[in-house]
């Protein structure tokens, strides 16, 4: 259908249209004239996708003059989805207005491992070697040597693509990862260098947040785009986690170890090339000396990781002289691991500033805020100075140059943390110097201040007032949007009580209270019996879930759940949990019933979707609280005090209702879908909590399912399920659609 | 606590009215006699049912095989139906049994019984509701898991035996929340689906995938019954023959005999007891063989026995008097015929007593909610048409 908002004409693949779509992109209309950022909260199952790229492309062909959509996505599933959608919109679009004006180009872009098609390096199982095989074929002095010596392997792909791809544009169109392999293997043209030389021509850009956030990416990625693009960030409640992990680093003994070993390593090179090709090192020390910012015109392939977001001046800025020679900068990062190595070996947990690590370590080991800054790139001009293709290799002293980088960069906004031991096993030594980031901002500051408008959006932003706070930006549009529901499919309801009347909660002094535990049983068993199909169950922490699993298993609980459905647990091994997650749909299609333990924040709280009947109900035992009692929650809780005065309960419960949110909204993606969640802790009943839900779960949880017991709920449950278990009229899930006409009408009544 | 102390005298049972307020939707009539609630909302329910059923004139099925499983796990035995679910289960069935003897006098029915993780077979297809109502009587007791492959392979193992032009139909009344099967269900799903088994599912908890994966793959119906009321609609849907299957559209000739009734005082052994009766019974036409009751299928040489009258009552299933219209209410048609005011069948005064105003499109006659209700569910005639073909005759 086709209607007209405020005077852009919208187009939309599908014949009805949602209310809360319609509200959705007249927001959106507002903020993107504005060329301003928004924040947008709109349940999961109203189609977000669809509403974001109908806008926005409409807008794109009424302002040509708006360069293009840069879409974040966290996964690659996530990604294929949003391009297929995409191409829905296209076809609809060329039948519109004829394929002429509807031209697009779209295409998603990941990493070497999900895009080659090189027959040998594709079958690469990390991330990494598949990178560094690419490296090993594609390298410019691969390359060249391979032109006189017929022996050297390259990638049949790459040259193809050298030869003819890169002048070539793409034709318009969407194209999935997929379509970019079959197009790249159909052309004889490398998929990824293709995708990542068309970007710069694309209307619409899928990508990873990474490549936004993550400035060791972002560099070589992102840095073409113009201003006038529009960037999405779907999914997005946790940003600012995201950013913070973009900029935080983790050195441990091992990695010091493997970085004593590469510089070995380096070392060794260094003197080979001395005796057989100075010249080089030479010119690289004339290269360094006139600056960093020079470095820009090496070859397309070779500047395959760059700066991290620096501040202007300093990439003008020409490289300190006491670095600039090779065996210079490989005797200073010895220096350096070594200095890290004697401040890794403490027995008491260390916090400080960076500006006074710093202080410390040019003071002790003479090493200079200066240098330190420019390590990272320096390790790189090194590299690609003395050829080296296993750079899978070198990651350990990477770890390190990142981490110097970091340290002599920022003065504020990170905290150093040097723990001897883990907290929970303070037995077992393992030292950890970790370098983390306090402020979210920081990682996504170039973004907003780059691009015209950047959205953020997500099924689960509330308290939507504080991502501004959080991120410290000033968006134009905040808005959360409520489903408008054609039945009451959604259930949510607050136990407070066990059966037996007593208080519940995942509390920590009253968590292992065998009473709490028997009442939580005695849930999860009552609603085994209640609930048909698939059950999921979130915990707090994996320490929680082995502990009350345990107890449930002496007090034969489990065995009684047994009876009713087969249990399936996560567990911190992705294997194991995925196949656990394979045979938990199997029970769920076969008939038998399967109850699935999870934990917050865990890998199936945050991608994995519980829908139709895989997931009839989700039980939140207890508030996820963050472990407070971590150096690195605290030094930030501090930060956010001092820099944006947010009081450290709001944003702990801020924290938790939000991943509790995330863990209830998994088990429905759809109106048609149906489902039931359980808050079971007490605290939920306060209003600080429970006012900080999302508003579309708020709406629905009626004022007589606040406080219940498990009795109580178990009825609420039985009655519920018969009622959604009746057909579904029809005519009445219609008027929660809005056809053309009845888009027509509205625009003709002023006041909408 | 606090809603213990607000509510002291409240029971468990007494929450769910307070819930529903249902005293809310009562109305007090001019005479000051009460209503429940809204009179006609309730009637186009009804009605809407009707409607849905009916449909175009379609081929049916007359001869059924109906095999019915019940599920008797420890499920059946929670009592938020009172007394028992199973209890609740067995007085439906009951009914659904004389139900759909009587009004397909040709079909025949099986019962299987589920509980301790295995099916068993109560009473072999055949023609007799009060044999069947009998033998499920004896078996009331519920334990163990609920196994749908293994209840779904016993009914698969009956319908080898099924002559081809019969229907082959299975109805599930599921209590339990799971299925404990031996094997893989969903293999089962397909063997049934490829032996053209209609399986439908009435479900008595909340909406189970596997059931509504059997229904919708074998082409049944799913629905879950919301209380004892509900249950029992939903059973009585299995009631009317179904379309005919597409793919057995050639007619077929089927040999039936007609007996005579015995004459009173005669002595013959019984085909079917095997024992002394005197007098009553039917002769099997070709062998001669006494039984005891019709319709059925001649124990000795396995001809169909029915009466005429079995078969009439089968036809209007083929020939159904058409659903009538309804009429809203409205000023331009009173005082057109003479006896628009009231209804055809009984005569009550239409225009406000409360009740829908319907016409049969055939004779143009209107008639009230409960005339109508009879007409289609019991009669089968339409009073009016049937006196506007006697006028014709005279």
């Amino acid at each position: 259908m086709k209607f007209v908002i405020e005077g852009l004409t919208v187009y939309f693949p599908y014949e009805f249209i949602y209310r809360e779509q319609y509200a959705y992109m007249v927001e959106l209309k507002h903020a993107l004239d504005a060329r301003g950022h928004c924040l947008l909260e709109m349940p999961t199952g109203t189609g977000k996708t669809i509403t974001l790229l109908s806008l926005i492309t409409s807008y794109q062909l009424a302002n040509p003059s708006l360069a293009k959509l840069i879409y974040c996505t966290r996964t690659v599933h996530e990604m294929e989805k949003v391009l297929d959608e995409l191409r829905r919109l296209h076809l609809y679009q060329e039948k519109e207005i004829g394929s002429s004006r509807a031209k697009i180009l779209a295409l998603g872009l990941s990493s070497r491992k999900n895009l080659c098609i090189h027959p040998v390096v594709s079958g690469e199982t990390s991330r990494e070697s598949v990178d560094a095989g690419c490296r090993k074929l594609t390298a410019s002095w691969v390359r060249a040597a391979a032109e006189t010596n017929l022996d050297i392997e390259t990638c049949s792909f790459y040259q193809g693509y050298e030869k003819q791809g890169s002048e070539q544009p793409l034709p318009p169109g969407v194209y999935t990862l997929h379509d970019l392999r079959v197009y790249g293997r159909q052309r004889g043209w490398c998929p990824y260098f293709l995708a990542r030389q068309m970007i710069q021509f694309a209307n619409v850009v899928v990508y990873n947040y990474q490549y936004l956030l993550d400035p060791k990416v972002s560099g070589i990625i992102s840095k073409e785009m113009q201003k006038e693009c529009i960037v999405v960030f779907d999914e997005a409640h946790n940003i600012d986690n995201v950013c913070i992990e973009a900029l935080s680093v983790n050195l441990r003994q091992n990695n010091l170890d493997g970085a004593s070993r590469n510089i070995h390593k380096l070392n060794q090179i260094i003197s080979r090339f001395k005796e057989t090709d100075a010249n080089r090192l030479r010119q690289e020390y004339n290269r360094l000396v006139e600056g960093l910012a020079q470095q820009g015109n090496l070859h397309g392939s070779d500047n395959w990781l760059a700066n991290p977001v620096l501040p202007e001046d300093i990439l003008r800025e020409a490289v300190p002289g006491n670095i600039r020679r090779a065996e210079h900068f490989v005797a200073f990062l010895q220096r350096a691991v070594q200095y890290l190595r004697e401040r890794l070996d403490t027995d008491t947990v260390v916090k400080e500033g960076p500006v006074s690590f710093t202080t410390t370590m040019s003071t002790a080991a003479g090493l200079d805020q200066k240098a330190l800054k420019f390590c990272y790139d320096r390790l790189h001009s090194l590299l690609l100075t003395l050829e080296v293709t296993e750079i899978d290799e070198f990651l350990h002293v990477q770890t390190v140059c990142n981490f110097l980088t970091l340290v002599g960069t920022y003065t504020r906004g990170f905290s150093i943390i040097i723990e001897p031991y883990d907290e929970r096993m303070p037995h077992i030594p393992d030292p950890v110097l970790q370098l983390s980031c306090l402020d979210a901002s920081l990682a996504i500051k170039p973004v907003f201040d780059r691009f015209q408008s950047v959205v953020i959006t997500s099924g689960t932003l509330s308290p939507i007032d504080l991502y501004p706070r959080l991120l410290n930006f000033n968006p134009v549009i905040i808005h959360s949007f409520t489903m408008t529901l054609t039945r009451d499919c959604l259930c949510p309801m607050i136990l407070a009580r066990g059966s037996d009347q007593l208080p519940v909660s995942s509390k920590f002094d009253m968590r292992s209270d065998p009473g709490v535990v028997r009442n939580y049983g005695r849930l999860l068993l009552e609603m085994v019996a209640t609930v048909p199909d698939g059950v999921v169950c979130f915990f707090v922490s994996y320490s929680y879930m082995d502990g009350i699993i345990n107890s449930w298993n002496e007090m034969g609980i489990l065995q009684e759940v047994m009876q009713h459905k087969l249990v399936f647990i996560e567990t911190q091994d992705y294997v194991e949990t995925t196949l656990a997650l394979e045979n938990f749909r199997q029970a769920c299609d076969c008939g038998r019933g399967a109850v699935f333990f999870s934990v917050a924040r865990g890998k199936v709280a945050e991608g994995i979707d519980f829908d139709r009947h895989y997931g009839r109900l989700v039980i939140m035992f207890g508030v996820p609280f963050q472990y407070t009692l971590s150096k690195i929650l605290n030094a930030r809780l501090e930060y956010l005090r001092d820099t944006f005065q947010i009081k450290e309960g709001d944003f702990l419960t801020f924290d938790a209702v939000r991943q509790a949110a995330q863990c209830v909204g998994r088990v429905i993606r759809s109106k048609a879908d149906y489902g039931m969640m359980i808050f079971a802790d007490k605290r939920y009943n306060l209003p600080n909590k429970r006012n900080k839900l999302p508003q579309w779960i708020q709406s629905q949880l009626r004022e007589e399912h606040l406080n219940l017991s498990t009795d109580m709920a178990v009825h609420i449950a039985r009655e519920f399920l018969r009622r959604m278990a009746q057909p579904s009229d029809p005519q009445v899930s219609k008027s929660t659609l809005l056809s053309q006409e009845d888009l027509e009408k509205m625009a003709a009544m002023p006041n909408f | 606590m606090e809603e213990e102390d607000k509510a002291p005298d409240m029971e468990a049972w007494e929450r769910a009215y307070a819930d529903d307020r249902s005293w809310e939707s009562l109305i007090e009539d001019e005479s000051g006699l009460l209503k429940a609630g809204d009179d006609v909302q309730q009637q186009r329910q009804h009605r809407r049912r009707l409607i849905q059923a009916s449909g175009p004139r379609i081929q049916r099925g007359i001869i059924r095989y109906l095999c019915l499983i019940l599920d008797f796990s420890r499920a059946a035995g929670e009592i938020d139906f009172r007394p028992s679910r199973m209890a609740v289960v067995a007085k439906a069935v009951e009914d659904f049994v004389r139900e759909y003897f009587d009004q397909n006098p040709l079909s025949q029915l099986g019962i299987i019984v589920m509980k301790n993780g295995i099916a068993s077979v109560v009473t072999e297809l055949s023609g007799s509701p009060e044999a069947h109502i009998r033998a499920l009587k004896s078996n009331l007791e519920s334990f163990g898991e609920a196994s749908l492959q293994n209840g779904l392979e016993l009914a698969h193992t009956y319908v080898q035996h099924i002559p081809s032009y019969g229907h082959r139909e299975v109805v599930i009344v599921f209590s339990a929340l799971s299925t404990c099967d031996p094997g893989n269900i969903l293999e089962t799903v397909k063997k049934c689906k490829a032996a053209r088994m209609k399986c439908s599912v009435v479900g008595l908890t909340a909406e189970i995938y596997i059931c509504k994966h059997i229904s919708q793959e074998t082409g049944g119906s799913y629905a879950v019954a919301m209380n004892e009321g509900h249950l029992k609609e939903i059973l009585l849907e299995h009631v009317p023959p179904p379309a005919a299957m597409p793919d057995a559209s050639s007619a077929s000739l089927v040999r039936m005999g007609f007996p005579q009734r015995g004459s009173e005082g005669a002595v013959a052994i019984c085909a079917c007891h095997k024992e002394l009766k005197i007098g009553g019974g039917y002769i099997c036409p070709r062998c001669r063989a006494r039984v005891c009751e019709l319709p059925t299928e001649c124990s000795l040489c396995g001809l169909a026995l029915v009466s005429s009258a079995h078969l009439a009552r089968s036809y209007h299933h083929l020939f159904p008097i058409p659903t009538f219209d309804e009429l809203l209410v409205d000023a331009s048609l009173r005082g057109k015929s003479s006896f628009a005011g009231s209804c055809f069948g009984c005569r009550i005064q239409l225009s406000g007593s409360g009740s829908l105003r319907l016409r049969c499109p055939r004779c143009k006659r209107d008639f009230c909610f409960d005339c109508d209700v009879y007409i289609h569910e019991s009669l089968h005639n339409c009073p009016g048409c049937e006196t506007l073909q006697e006028e014709a005759v005279t």
